[in-house]
């Protein structure tokens, strides 16, 4: 008979590079794999082949390789009309039917840049190779330079700097970029954040509470340090704080506390406070690659594929069975 | 030199005809039979293992991840009686968990709209 669930998902804040859910009424192992699925399986773009042609900077070859595939890659969905999902338009080169690398597989980029280009000023000591100046084949495929307007105006360089220049040095490269997941390199991680936290259930004995002198009530409020409850000017009672749900870190302050306090230890706590089994508050934070909802899209949907590929093989062994 | 290739840890061999899963019935203890997932680890592992715990036809399921190093899952499932075997129960579990998902994304999407049309609204108010 089935056992499905019927998850419920509630959107709390969403801006251009981070995104906030409650995901609710499934259990601890979906979300927990929905966050591996976040941080590994997610395809995105990053640069894995470079041809130097010539590198006359202080960095070694491999050093600039490095840090040239550590650029996170942004594709323009031109549907969402914004930064997307790159699996839309390329392949992984493994599964490509083109036999040795095409636009469908690999994006190009060129970098070519000598100390005369980017000064006239006889007095400049060095200047900055950034990826704004690498060139892309693709014009919807281009480096995250910068996450918002705001950073770049502020900004000293022109994008995020790779190497440094003297009189009389060049570098000029080719790059090639493919996708990839995080579970090969993690160049290729979508997330600088995805995690999840659970939202506290405070339960509070009240007939155990009323026998507390007003001090000791004020000792409890006091002692937790996330300030999660409060006491009623009025009634003198230890009621809840108005956002317990996002201060709530549990600690295990008020639980020592009571101890001290019971009359004997086989007594029922005053208050507390427990992880809930089935809610959780995921907070995913993208490099500048994507739109973390086009992120969270992507992970559902490999988590779908996964598992309809998983069932198709089950099926499988069944019957040979 | 020595280092094996990082798409070795979720690519199958097809060199040596590894299958995504494969079954071996328990010997000694009826009903039981213990599943190999290659090329998997515990993102796939516990997400099965909890739904298996969800179906009361299932007397023990338990995974395994060897060592980092070996990328398989290893699960016992072992049924309470004869009417279904190990295999179905599992089946069923990720049958279960594909609906679960779909509903996820379907959720995701509503959610979203929901969110982007009360921002709209909400600007369109302070205007």
């Amino acid at each position: 008979m089935p056992n499905n669930r019927f998850p419920k998902l509630h959107i709390l804040s969403s801006s251009p590079h981070t995104l906030t859910f409650e995901l609710s009424e499934t259990d601890v192992s979906v979300a927990n794999t929905l966050r591996r699925m976040l941080i590994a399986d997610v395809p995105t773009l990053a640069i894995d082949l470079v041809s130097v042609h010539e590198n006359t900077t202080c960095l070694l070859d491999e050093y600039l390789s490095h840090r040239l595939g550590m650029i996170p890659l942004r594709y323009y969905d031109d549907t969402a009309n914004r930064y997307g999902d790159p699996s839309k338009e390329f392949r992984e080169p493994r599964d490509c039917t083109c036999e040795d690398g095409c636009p469908k597989c690999w994006v190009t980029f060129t970098l070519g840049v000598q100390f005369s280009d980017k000064t006239d000023n006889p007095n400049t000591k060095t200047v900055s190779i950034t990826s704004a100046d690498l060139k892309s084949s693709n014009s919807n495929v281009s480096p995250a330079s910068f996450l918002s307007e705001e950073e770049e105006e502020n900004a000293q360089e022109e994008g995020i700097s790779l190497v440094k220049l003297a009189r009389g040095q060049h570098l000029y490269l080719e790059a090639r970029a493919r996708l990839g997941c995080s579970k090969e390199h993690a160049k290729w991680c979508p997330v600088a954040v995805a995690t999840y936290r659970f939202i506290p259930e405070v339960t509070l004995n009240t007939p155990a509470l009323s026998k507390l002198t007003l001090k000791q009530r004020e000792e409890l409020v006091e002692c937790c340090p996330d300030q999660i409850l409060k006491i009623d000017d009025v009634t003198g009672q230890i009621l809840l704080a108005e956002d317990y749900e996002d201060k709530a870190t549990f600690t295990e302050d008020l639980h020592y506390l009571q101890e001290s306090m019971k009359g004997s230890p086989e007594d029922d706590n005053f208050i507390t406070v427990k992880q809930s089994e089935s809610r959780f508050v995921f907070t995913v934070e993208s490099t500048g690659c994507m739109h973390p909802v086009e992120i969270t899209r992507s992970a559902m949907r490999r988590m779908e594929e996964k598992l309809i590929m998983l069932k198709g093989e089950c099926a499988g062994i069944n019957e040979g069975v | 030199m020595n280092a094996p290739e990082r798409t070795a840890a979720f690519t199958l061999d097809e060199d040596n005809d590894e299958r995504k899963i494969t079954y071996l019935p328990s010997p000694q203890i009826p009903n039981a039979g213990t599943f190999t997932f290659n090329k998997e680890d515990h993102t796939m592992g516990n997400l099965i293992r909890h739904q298996l715990l969800r179906n009361p036809n299932v007397h023990f399921v338990g995974y395994m991840h060897p060592h980092p190093l070996i990328h398989r899952i290893d699960m016992k499932i072992q049924t309470r009686d004869g009417t279904t075997n190990p295999g179905d129960v599992l089946l069923e579990a990720i049958d279960d968990l594909t609906t679960e998902c779909g509903q996820l994304q379907e959720k995701f999407d509503d959610a979203m709209s929901k969110f982007e049309e009360e921002e709209h609204g909400n600007t369109g108010r302070n205007m």
